[in-house]
């Protein structure tokens, strides 16, 4: 090929100019905010202000600890639960296919805002059917949204509901890849169907699980709207609060600005950790 | 053969034993949406279990409106929807054509920044874009603040670098030596040949801009100046829109979204399934 | 019409030199062919004289004006890719026009080279249809016909039969030839496949690894290869090599003792220098030139181990002797057709010194 700088650079400037401004800057600029008091006019330089105060704030630890609880909790069991469906929907035996797939992957199109606005009033106390359910039946109704451990788990299953079938879309296309000659081999070895399913699907498979796995865990890691509609701003008493929603409160009802960014940076920092983990755990084997 | 075929059938029936009524749990949340929103509040507030629709979703349209403007905010939704899917689809398409086809200076470190801060959390530049935006730009409550700042999102870059870079090269060339000019050869020989992957991209991204909700929320918090989830937002949790008419609203944004994905159910799951966006 | 001409022409990737200072003088209305295995950069130097890949060195000139720093579309030429390169979302009406409807050429003069160009290549009925209506053989015509269209100087192929099926591929060889004598422009081809370089050049470069090996008429290249590459690149099946020793020297020949026959001995005249005795050097032998026992000047004997009856002839696999650290030296060898078969039967068969060649150990050769 030639070089074609003016030409390459006539396509891509538009691009890069809106990227350099509202992306590779900001991210700039957001760590350097974290090293000022921003409550002060004009903003002063303290390295040891915000980052100082996170590590002794109760509420970041709080935030902390809520955040890497619904990770270490949804993000597998709805990993489990894509796969499940991305290979039971892969499956030749399955009739109107196309009804199936609508039903899971429909939640994809759904707005945050319309799906919590839903899940509020699915689990509410006196009107909500979930309770009008579990009271048909017998058991007794749940006050969801007054415990701190029924308010995590309306957060989790809402969180799942919206996104497994994103997650098994991406799994699905993945387990098309496969060359069917693979299971028709194993077939031929007398290899039982469950048994193909972990030593064949499943190694396989394992990129792009752990690629879902990732993106669930970055995605799950800024949670923000479920906990300020469904659970009312991280209720009860703080027991839902994320660490996006710490960041929005301090930044943007506090109007801390600093703070917010040593929050974000936080942030920032478990992403790169995970995706450090990413990298080592699809490395070409040696 | 005989015992082979019926172990098929008990197979079959085990999976959709098992897959039947998982996809009912999973449709239910959104028939109870619908259903909602045909309710009038006594209905949703009555202690026996409804699952069929009624006949109240204009009157529930009607409250909705008349405590906010709610038709109005989805016309701005739909236009920043519309201006943002078409600006980003273009700008993402002639970056990731220059990316996957020419050779140029610095290009390594381009490709480098955008794989190397892909993964980074939205919300590190969440603080710094809005004191830009809203402080330094004087954009809050415009248009421009809900188009222009998304447009950086470079999932679509990377999409279409890969898309352009599949295709032959012997293709481009062939029009090179004809003399025909780089950016009709972007325009009338590559876009054309990636009408499928433009499709995908732009049903993704219009989904993103529609529901998009910590930005607008941010940005454009001003009642007139409001899209139609931070509108509808700002109702839940208050008493000042009946139930019913909050889930008339959900219907409104989640209804044409899910009509949509049946008729262009290939691109959608092109789309996302190329991980085009999160 | 015009000449092309290459000088000194050098192509770098990065640090790494792939084109080592070619020289080529293409005729006007010459038809040249690029051949060699793949790797080994006559495709790039096909796409340096389209101007689709910079000259890192050296000079290129087409109808004797340099065209390093000029477009691919102002150098006159016209190309013909493998892929055919045809734009699948346009009919082959619109493919033949695209370039000259993009540069505004008048519309009336389009739509009178489309015509023209249909007509040679009898892709007239086909003009509405997209490519993906059309058989490998059509895309092909298409593709010409798309350079024709240019009314260029110069026609570059880059492998344009690889893509189709044995049959087509010789039935395009033959529109080819056709159209180089019908339109008489300068012609220039890429190609791996040596038995395309022998039936369409006037002329035939073989390259090997950047450096090319010599230049000439085919039959020359057959009859008088300069060294060992391109004797065993040309002709089908491979020439066949076999170690010997330099055993005996004298005025105007040389003995040689070949490694793996028990001895036998060969005197091969020779007209240049003569190699010092001792030296290893190996004997070229074409499958067609082993004669019947007693009929040349050394006879051989091996081991048949398979044969395969072509029909009009016979081609027998045979090996013998040890090579060292290389398993039996084999053979092939052409006879007339037979149903004999071969399994293991010793076979003797003979060599004529006027019908072999000689390299030394560097595969140089010794004439």
């Amino acid at each position: 090929m030639r070089y074609q700088n003016a030409t390459a650079y006539r396509f891509l400037a538009p691009y890069l100019l809106i990227f350099s401004i509202f992306w590779l800057w900001p991210i700039i600029n957001s760590f350097l905010i974290s090293f000022q008091a921003t409550r002060t006019v004009p903003w002063r330089f303290a390295p040891t202000f915000n980052w100082g105060r996170l590590i002794g704030d109760p509420a970041f630890f709080n935030a902390l600890k809520n955040t890497l609880l619904i990770l270490v909790i949804q993000v597998p069991v709805m990993i489990t639960l894509a796969i499940v469906m991305a290979v039971l929907l892969n499956s030749p035996l399955l009739k109107a296919r196309g009804l199936y797939r609508f039903a899971f992957f429909a939640p994809v199109v759904v707005g945050e805002v319309a799906y919590s606005a839903v899940f509020r009033l699915l689990f509410n106390l006196d009107y909500g059917i979930i309770n009008k359910l579990l009271n048909s039946v017998g058991l007794p109704r749940i006050d969801w949204f007054s415990n701190v451990t029924p308010a995590m788990a309306v957060i989790m299953i809402a969180v799942t509901w919206r996104w497994a079938g994103y997650n098994a879309i991406i799994l699905l296309a993945g387990l098309q890849s496969i060359p069917q000659d693979v299971y028709e081999a194993a077939t031929l070895d007398r290899v039982s169907k469950l048994k193909q399913f972990f030593y064949i699907t499943l190694p396989l498979l394992k990129p792009i699980i752990v690629f879902c796995a990732v993106l669930s865990i970055i995605g799950t890691m800024q949670l923000f709207t479920e906990p300020f509609l469904i659970t009312e701003r991280g209720g009860p008493g703080g027991g839902t609060e994320t660490l996006g929603l710490l960041l929005y409160r301090q930044g943007f009802r506090s109007l801390n600005f600093g703070y917010a960014s040593a929050i974000a940076y936080t942030m920032a920092g478990l992403a790169i950790a995970i995706s450090l983990v990413q990298l080592w755990l699809t490395r070409d084997p040696k | 053969m005989s015992s082979r075929s019926s172990s098929k059938l008990g197979r079959s029936i085990a999976l959709h034993l098992f897959l039947t009524p998982l996809a009912l749990i999973w449709l239910f949340p959104l028939w109870m949406m619908v259903i909602f929103s045909t309710m009038p509040d006594r209905g949703i507030f009555s202690p026996s279990i409804e699952l069929l629709p009624h006949g109240s979703f204009l009157d529930n349209v009607n409250n909705l409106q008349r405590g906010t403007n709610f038709i109005g905010a989805i016309g701005i939704s739909v236009s920043v929807a519309v201006t943002y899917t078409f600006l980003s689809v273009l700008l993402t398409s002639m970056a990731g054509w220059a990316l996957a086809r020419y050779q140029f200076f610095g290009k390594g470190v381009v490709v480098a920044i955008i794989l190397g801060t892909i993964t980074l959390p939205y919300a590190v530049v969440l603080i710094p874009q809005f004191i830009m935006v809203a402080r330094d730009f004087k954009l809050a409550n415009t248009w421009v603040a809900l188009i222009v700042p998304p447009l950086f999102n470079s999932l679509g870059v990377l999409f279409m670098r890969q898309s352009f870079s599949m295709m032959p090269g012997d293709l481009f060339d062939a029009a090179r030596v004809e003399g025909v000019k780089e950016w009709r050869i972007f325009l009338f020989v590559a876009l054309p040949l990636a009408r499928p992957m433009l499709a995908a991209l732009a049903i993704i991204l219009f989904l993103a801009s529609w529901n998009n909700y910590l930005w607008p929320l941010l940005i454009n918090s001003k009642p007139g100046a409001m899209t139609a989830p931070v509108a509808l937002g700002t109702l839940i949790g208050l008493t000042k829109v009946s139930w019913g008419g909050i889930m008339a609203g959900a219907v409104m944004l989640t209804v044409p979204m899910l009509v949509v994905f049946v008729l262009l159910q290939r691109h959608f799951v092109a789309g996302i399934a190329a991980g085009a966006i999160k | 019409m015009a000449a092309v001409t290459l000088k000194n022409v050098v192509k770098r990737f990065g640090g790494f030199q792939i084109i080592h200072g070619a020289d080529i003088d293409v005729n006007d209305g010459e038809f040249v062919v690029f051949v060699g295995p793949s790797g080994c950069g006559k495709s790039t130097l096909l796409r340096m004289i389209a101007g689709l890949e910079d000259i890192s060195g050296g000079e290129i000139a087409i109808g004797g004006k340099v065209v390093n720093d000029v477009e691919p579309a102002d150098r006159g030429i016209a190309m013909v890719f493998q892929s055919y390169a045809l734009y699948p979302h346009m009919s082959v009406e619109q493919n033949l026009s695209f370039g000259l409807r993009m540069n505004g050429n008048p519309k009336a003069d389009t739509e009178r080279r489309v015509k023209r160009a249909s007509e040679i290549l009898r892709i007239a009925e086909l003009m509405k249809r997209r490519p993906r209506q059309l058989s490998g053989g059509q895309r092909q015509r298409v593709a010409i016909g798309r350079a024709i269209v240019r009314e260029p100087q110069v026609f570059l192929f880059d492998e344009p039969l690889s893509n189709l099926d044995a049959e087509l591929r010789v039935q395009m060889r033959v529109e080819i030839s056709r159209l180089h004598k019908e339109l008489g422009v300068t012609m220039i081809y890429v190609t791996h496949d040596q038995t395309e370089a022998m039936t369409l050049a006037d002329r035939i470069v073989v390259l090997n690894a950047g450096n090319i090996e010599q230049i000439g008429a085919p039959l020359d290249l057959y009859d008088d290869p300069a060294n060992r590459f391109v004797a065993g690149f040309v002709g089908s099946p491979k020439m066949n090599f076999m170690a010997a020793k330099v055993v005996g020297n004298d005025d105007d020949a040389a003995v040689i003792e070949l490694a793996n026959h028990g001895g036998a001995r060969l005197r091969k005249p020779l007209s240049g220098a003569r190699p010092a005795v001792g030296a290893d050097v190996v004997l070229g032998v074409r499958p067609e030139h082993f004669f019947e026992a007693g009929e040349g000047d050394c006879d051989i004997a091996v081991k048949a181990d398979v044969a395969e009856h072509l029909g009009s002839v016979s081609y027998v696999y045979a090996s013998a002797g040890t090579n060292v650290g290389a398993g039996p030296e084999e053979l092939i060898i052409e006879r007339e057709a037979s149903r004999q078969r071969a399994n293991g039967d010793h076979m003797v068969v003979s060599i004529k010194a006027g019908r072999s060649l000689l390299f030394d150990g560097t595969g140089a050769r010794i004439r």
